[in-house]
Order: C-alpha cells, then sequence, then structure tokens
C-alpha cells in the first residue's frame, strides 16, 4: 500500500496545520489521494484536547501572547499539551481497517514507532500502563492524541528533539501532574540529532509498522503539482 | 476478531441488531480495539431525528475521539445510561452490555443494505498473530 510523506522545512502554525489536515482528510474520504503522513514542526502552542479543560495551562491567556504562545482546541483525544520548534509532529491521514496492518491497534502502532525512534537514538523509550504515549527514565518523551472521522486519522504523535522544555511548564502535561516530559537533547546532550534526522527515522518506523510504502516530498520543493492545492 | 453473524455492519465500524422494529447499535470488536480503554462516551438524546451517516455519538479513549455515525435514518428511542458511570463496558462487552444507542428506523428494510458478517469480515485486517 502506497501513502506519501510530505515534510514541512519551516514551524508551521497550529491553525494552519489544522486547516491542511482536514483538507486532506476530505480528499482521502473521497479517495482522491491515498493514505498521507505529515512530518512538521509548529510554531510554540498550547492545545487542549476534545475534553481538554482550561485548569490543564498553569498561565493566563494574556501571559501566553506576551510570551508569543498560541492557545488552541483540538478535535484530537486527550487533554492538554504544547508544541514548538524542535519538537517533530506526525500527522497520519490514514484510513484505518481496510485489509491493512492495522491488528495491533493504531494507538500501540504510534507509541511502537516512537519507541523504535527513541532507540536508534541509544534511548530506551516504553509504554505505561494506562498512561499513553511513549516514557523514558527520565519522562514522557513522545505524546499521542488523535481523531477518526470516518476511520481516517487525524492528528498524531509529536515526538520531543530539542524543544525548549519550558513550554510544558505552561500547562499540566496530559491533566498528569507529577509526570516530567524529556526530550532527546535532555538525555543526550550535544550527541543529540536534529528534527530532520529524528523526522527521517519516524517516517521510516511509521512506514514499517504501518504498513505504508511512503513517497517522500518536501512542501516547498518537490510536491507535484496537483498536490499544491492541497498545501496551499 | 469476534464478529457475530446475526447482526448487520457498516463501513464506519459500526453493529445493527434489529428486533421487534427497534434497532440496538454498538461498535464493532475492532472499532473498540483500535480505540483502546474509552473514558467517555457522549450519546444523543432520545427524540431525536437522525439522518442516515449523520454523527449522532463521540465515543473517546485515553487518546482518540471518534465520531459514530447513525447506520439508517430514524428517531432515538434509548440511549445506554450504564455507558456515562462505565463506558469501559464498550471495551469489556461491544456486542451486548456495551451497546450505544436504539434507534426506530424510517424504513427498517434499509437495515438488509447493510454489510453482512461475511462482508464486514473481509473489510476488517487479519490478525497478524
Amino acid at each position: 500500500m502506497k501513502a506519501w510523506a510530505v515534510f514541512f522545512d519551516a514551524p508551521l502554525p497550529y491553525a494552519r496545520g489544522v486547516e491542511i489536515q482536514e483538507r486532506l482528510h476530505a480528499a482521502r474520504l473521497a479517495d482522491q489521494i491515498p493514505d498521507v503522513v505529515l512530518l512538521l514542526e509548529h510554531t510554540p502552542v498550547v492545545t487542549l484536547g476534545q475534553r481538554g479543560r482550561h485548569d490543564g495551562v498553569r498561565v493566563s491567556a494574556e501571559r501566553l501572547r506576551a510570551l508569543g504562545v498560541d492557545l488552541a482546541r483540538a478535535s484530537r483525544g486527550g487533554n492538554v499539551t504544547f508544541h514548538g520548534p524542535g519538537q517533530c509532529v506526525l500527522y497520519p491521514i490514514l484510513r484505518l481497517g481496510s485489509q491493512e496492518a492495522d491488528a495491533h491497534g493504531y494507538l500501540y502502532n504510534l507509541e511502537e514507532v516512537a519507541i523504535r525512534t527513541a532507540g536508534d537514538f541509544g534511548i530506551r523509550a516504553y509504554r505505561r500502563e494506562g498512561k499513553n504515549g511513549a516514557w523514558t527514565d527520565d519522562g514522557k518523551i513522545a505524546a499521542i492524541g488523535f481523531r477518526l472521522k470516518r476511520w481516517v486519522t487525524l492528528h498524531g504523535m509529536s515526538f520531543n528533539v530539542d524543544i525548549d522544555l519550558a513550554g510544558f511548564d505552561l500547562i499540566i502535561p496530559c491533566g498528569l501532574i507529577g509526570e516530567r516530559v524529556s526530550s532527546l537533547q535532555r538525555l543526550l546532550g550535544e550527541k543529540s540529532p536534529s528534527v530532520a534526522q529524528v523526522g527521517a527515522r519516524l517516517a521510516h518506523h511509521f512506514s514499517e509498522i504501518c504498513g505504508r510504502e511512503l513517497d517522500v516530498f518536501r512542501v516547498d520543493k518537490d510536491l507535484p503539482a496537483d498536490l499544491k492545492p492541497l498545501f496551499a | 476478531m469476534n464478529v457475530p453473524t446475526e447482526l448487520r455492519y457498516t463501513k464506519t465500524h459500526e453493529w445493527v441488531r434489529l428486533d421487534k422494529g427497534v434497532a440496538t447499535i454498538g461498535i464493532t470488536d475492532f472499532a473498540q480495539e483500535q480505540l483502546g480503554d474509552l473514558t467517555y462516551v457522549e450519546l444523543p438524546t432520545v427524540g431525536d431525528n437522525v439522518e442516515a451517516q449523520s454523527e449522532v455519538a463521540v465515543v473517546e479513549s485515553v487518546k482518540a475521539a471518534a465520531d459514530i455515525y447513525a447506520p439508517v435514518a430514524g428517531t432515538i428511542a434509548e440511549i445506554n445510561k450504564k455507558l456515562m458511570d462505565q463506558p469501559e463496558l464498550v471495551n469489556s462487552d461491544p456486542f451486548g452490555d456495551g451497546w450505544l444507542f436504539k434507534l426506530r428506523p424510517d424504513d427498517a428494510s434499509e437495515i438488509d443494505m447493510l454489510l453482512d458478517a461475511d462482508q464486514y469480515e473481509d473489510m476488517i485486517p487479519e490478525a497478524e498473530e
């Protein structure tokens, strides 16, 4: 099964990411395009999931604005999280359950992508019972939250590479009090890889675990002409 | 994967059981497994008129939110109130105590046009084990 992987070079405002995902979702539902996975970074933003509550945000809306951090509600499952440059975001727009390798469950598969990617850089990451995402001994390294509309996925996973972890102090990540958030840079110091290196490994493991052979594009460089309107 | 043969199915992974003119609707074993442990179920209001394929409920697990669709047009006759306190029933017994809502179809014969168990089974992935 073929799918597209589309990499973005510049950090994308959250609202733009939602707009592009919704366009791709509609096109995927209409079978105009194959499954797609987006790999990108966001400009700083705090997002609240479907049932995320404002008390998961520790500072006022004014304070966020002053810090240059957007605040957005997201239709994904899960609670509150933070995105910003230095974090690799994976948004798969996949049709689940049409004779493909989803037998373990989509959530399990996304966790597996994060765990194997961390492993590529020498970090042991693992699942924790009752707490989704990928965890290290130093805290959570990848967060997951997604939406299914007509069983085509939206949103996905974020993986911390060298994001400024102070952004997570603005919130109670995932509503879990007292849980730490980590990043590859915090764990590896100077040996930490770039976001681009991590993005390539995430795409590789996604391809294997979710059973999609990827055609890779860069949004500002080699996107075929007929795809450009979807990303305009 | 458990797919009871006496039920009808939709491409969006709902199941339908028609009994004395009332259709009971839930999500399949495949669907609950994809979503993981449910934490919240938002159900329609009894008396609502719903169109076929319209969004009538939302189920949420720790990390996923999924829309649930009416398989056929009709009137919501009953909702499974137990799910307010025990959404996990959908995981433990998706075809039984984990039913979501009942609907009185405008035209019960539309249910015959839904997928049968064989057709539905062809649509879902093979287990890897």
